[in-house]
């Protein structure tokens, strides 16, 4: 399988998109988090961008004790400013809710604080979000003279629906003990979801023949945490023998998990979908984070699970324990991987991830 | 350095007596088959007095830990498990202790609440309990107050259902009933025990202060989990007289006050000395945005609306700019010569936006500030010699402005 030329390569510098959206006069939407509905954002006539790590330091506004993903992304957003019209955070963990503080305080830019409840699994919530959700389309009507509608938005919600629905066909193949799709292949699908323009990727994903030949050789390998933009760290878990057949990312299967109902109230079934995505670390009820994860071991044959850490990531070293915890009971090997800066650490990070594919390995 | 004599409340030395006390009354309570739920701080206390059921802070039983130098021993449980030593150090000593059987001074709970708003830690600290103890968990959201709006619409609205939702679960899981009257009672003493704490907190402009840091970060204590009883009410009735007298008389925390300081952030438990070090020094505390977050005034008329808005405006759940206006209006009100910022390892929520603060604090207001890296309960994160030499520069400094 060839990965088309517009995606390949695109994870290592994606601000190049910028640069174009910027010639053709197209506005764009910065935003940090699964949690904020390119729906709307489409539907308001902007172009939405995930803003990464990628290309950025440690801010130097931020304590040495900060997620550096959450400090290398504000990086971005300062130094990226003059390509965004606005930008939209979500409060989800502490660094991510501070960038909101920091930049209120740095850009003129227009500002969203997006608050999606923690607690995902009671019906208040529900309604509240979806006035969270409002509030947005009020802000981004006001500040980009949009007027999203029932029209706009059920387009919106249909070519997103469909960008996930592809990614997660291709996902899927890889199901049971099939390894059609390599992890490094098809993270790179899945963050050009998030950079380039739905329909132009909707219609390359269509087109893509998906037909690895090799045999299947490498261990099964889930992945989870927060984010990851460095694909290296994939590569790493193949380059050590292993196979990353599933994930649990913001940057992967969350991303396109679950689809907007058609509904006569886009609201509602908006709310209801980002209420009821995979759950992110940050969230509540642990219980549905360990279940999803649970599914994917289960469906994808997964013989040991990688959990991946930004350094002082409260959410996923909270939650690298109870992961831990009931794989074990499972008798799935687990093994916890915290970094700060990848590229350099990735030495390290490939010794300890051999090691364990290679038990995981000798011991199936 | 000639050292100064520094004062230390009546009042606040008998603090450890009402905690001791309030301690035994929860082992009672527990005895009793009353529920006892872990709460973390700015969670509706009073709705829970209200319903018989016993309040615990295990944020409050950390800060005691380190301050006692007994908390090592539970960071150490929880780093065993597997919970890492950046990860706040309250929610650290609070698993430590739940997962070595929970003999010492908390009794174990039967009802887990939190609501978000301090930081998302409580969370995910809350869930980690549930996942040990199996113990029954509410997970309240209080979002982030962006305008002074979210304290009369949707948030409100919102918050104040979670209040109602308790209310429910405690009828089905411990069958207790709810009653309006009793909750009426318990937030008129509660808004009673705010009003004098506020007061108190304002004879602080006075010059010498009559009440410092040492006091102010003990005194907070009844207003953390006793909020709503008559306990609180008549230790806050003792101190307001007693700091009124030290203002007639002239009485300040030291002789000869030379600094008025304002400090950001939690307490440095382990190291409580350190407020000392200034006080030795001719500086004294005057403002903590912390200690003013406690003097919340309540509206018994409304008692649960009331304890919603308690619940979202506390000090970092509300939006940056108030927060600043809040700072610069009391570095005027207080005549403050300069602030000290704890950079707190354990409390991303806090310290991420600091920098910024003590920037707006320096340029726009010309407010000298020294910012320091720590942890406020885990000792292994403090460089005391370092710290103190930049106090030092930090004092000189001051004393040239
Ligand atoms: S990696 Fe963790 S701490 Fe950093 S932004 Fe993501 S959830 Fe927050
Ligand atoms: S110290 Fe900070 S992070 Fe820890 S519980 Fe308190 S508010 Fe949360």
């Amino acid at each position: 399988m060839k990965i088309p030329n517009s995606i390949s390569d695109l994870w290592k510098a994606p601000a190049i998109l910028l640069s174009q959206y910027k010639r053709s006069d197209l506005p764009v939407l910065g935003y940090t988090c699964n949690n904020i509905p390119e729906e709307l954002i489409i539907a308001a006539g902007l172009q939405p961008f995930r803003i990464s790590n990628v290309g950025a330091n440690q801010s130097a506004l931020t304590p040495s004790f900060t997620c550096p993903f959450a400090s290398a992304t504000l990086e971005n957003m300062l130094k990226l400013e003059e390509f965004f019209s606005g930008f939209a955070i979500a409060h989800t963990c502490d660094p991510m809710w501070r960038l909101y503080d920091i930049l209120k305080k740095k850009i003129s830019k227009p500002l969203f604080l997006l608050r999606p409840p923690h607690n995902t699994d009671n019906e208040l919530s529900l309604s509240f979000l979806r006035l969270e959700f409002n509030r947005f389309k009020e802000f981004l009507d006001k500040n980009f003279e949009a007027r999203i509608d029932d029209d706009s938005l059920s387009k919106s919600i249909k070519l997103c629906n469909e960008t996930r629905d592809l990614l997660k066909g291709i996902y899927l193949l890889n199901e049971g003990v099939n390894c059609k799709i390599s992890g490094f292949d098809r993270f790179q699908l899945v963050l050009a979801g998030m950079w380039m323009r739905k329909a132009e990727l909707n219609s390359l994903l269509k087109a893509l023949v998906v037909n690895n030949e090799k045999a299947c050789d490498g261990v099964r390998v889930h992945v989870n945490g927060t984010v990851i933009y460095d694909l290296n760290l994939i590569k790493a878990i193949g380059e050590s023998g292993g196979f990353v057949a599933s994930d649990d990312l913001c940057t992967g299967s969350r991303y396109f998990w679950n689809n907007v109902e058609d509904s006569q109230d886009h609201f509602s079934a908006l709310a209801h979908r980002y209420l009821k995505k995979p759950l992110c670390p940050a969230q509540d009820p642990l219980h549905r984070r360990l279940g999803f994860i649970d599914d994917m071991v289960e469906k994808f044959q997964i013989q040991g699970v990688v959990t991946f850490a930004e350094k002082f990531c409260d959410p996923i070293f909270f939650d690298s324990v109870h992961i831990r915890n009931n794989l074990a009971k499972k008798g799935i090997p687990s093994l916890f991987v915290d970094y700060e800066n990848p590229t350099q650490e990735i030495g390290r990070i490939r010794t300890r991830l051999e090691a364990f594919i290679e038990s995981v390995g000798g011991g199936s | 350095m000639t050292q100064r004599r520094s004062h230390i409340l009546s009042t606040t030395k008998k603090i450890t007596e009402l905690i001791m006390e309030y301690f035994s009354k929860a082992w009672n309570a527990k005895a009793e088959d009353r529920p006892i739920a872990w709460v973390t701080v700015f969670t509706p206390v009073e709705l829970l007095y209200a319903l018989d059921i016993y309040p615990i802070a295990p944020e409050h039983f950390g800060a005691m830990c380190s301050a006692r130098g007994l908390a090592l021993d539970y960071l150490e449980e929880a780093e065993k498990e597997g919970y890492s030593q950046d990860l706040c150090s309250y929610s650290r000593c609070g698993l430590g202790y739940a997962l070595s059987g929970m003999n010492g001074l908390m009794p174990p709970p039967d009802f887990l609440v939190t609501f978000r708003n301090s930081c998302d830690v409580y969370v995910k600290w809350w869930q980690a309990l549930h996942m040990h103890l199996k113990t029954p968990l509410f997970i309240g959201e209080a979002p982030y107050v962006l305008a002074s709006e979210d304290l009369d619409n949707y948030v409100l609205d919102y918050v104040v259902k979670q209040l109602e939702q308790i209310i429910e679960m405690a009828k089905e899981r411990f069958g207790l009933e709810f009653d309006m009257e009793k909750l009426v009672k318990i937030v008129e003493l509660s808004d009673k025990a705010s009003k004098l704490w506020s007061e108190t907190l304002e004879l602080r402009k006075y010059k010498p202060c009559p009440l410092g840091g040492r006091d102010s970060a003990s005194d907070i204590f009844p207003l953390v989990v006793m909020q709503g009883t008559k306990e609180a009410v008549e230790f806050y009735e003792e101190l307001l007289a007693e700091v009124k007298e030290r203002v007639r008389k002239k009485e300040g925390v030291i002789e000869n006050e030379r600094f008025r300081l304002l400090f950001d952030g939690i307490w440095l438990w382990h190291a409580f000395d350190l407020i000392k070090y200034f006080e030795d020094r001719g500086a004294v505390f005057v403002y903590e945005p912390y200690s003013d977050a406690w003097a919340y005034r309540m509206d018994a008329s409304k008692p649960l609306e009331s304890i919603g808005r308690k619940i979202l405006h506390n000090g970092l759940n509300v939006d940056i700019d108030l927060r600043i206006d809040k700072f610069l209006e009391s570095i005027k009100d207080f005549q403050i010569d300069g602030a000290v910022l704890f950079s707190n390892r354990s409390c991303k929520s806090w310290s991420i936006p600091q920098l910024v603060t003590a920037d707006i604090l320096n340029k726009d207001f010309n407010v000298p500030s020294i910012m320091f890296e720590a942890d406020m309960a885990d000792p292994r994160q403090y460089a005391e010699a370092q710290i103190k030499n930049r106090f030092d520069a930090f004092l000189e400094v001051l004393s040239e402005s």
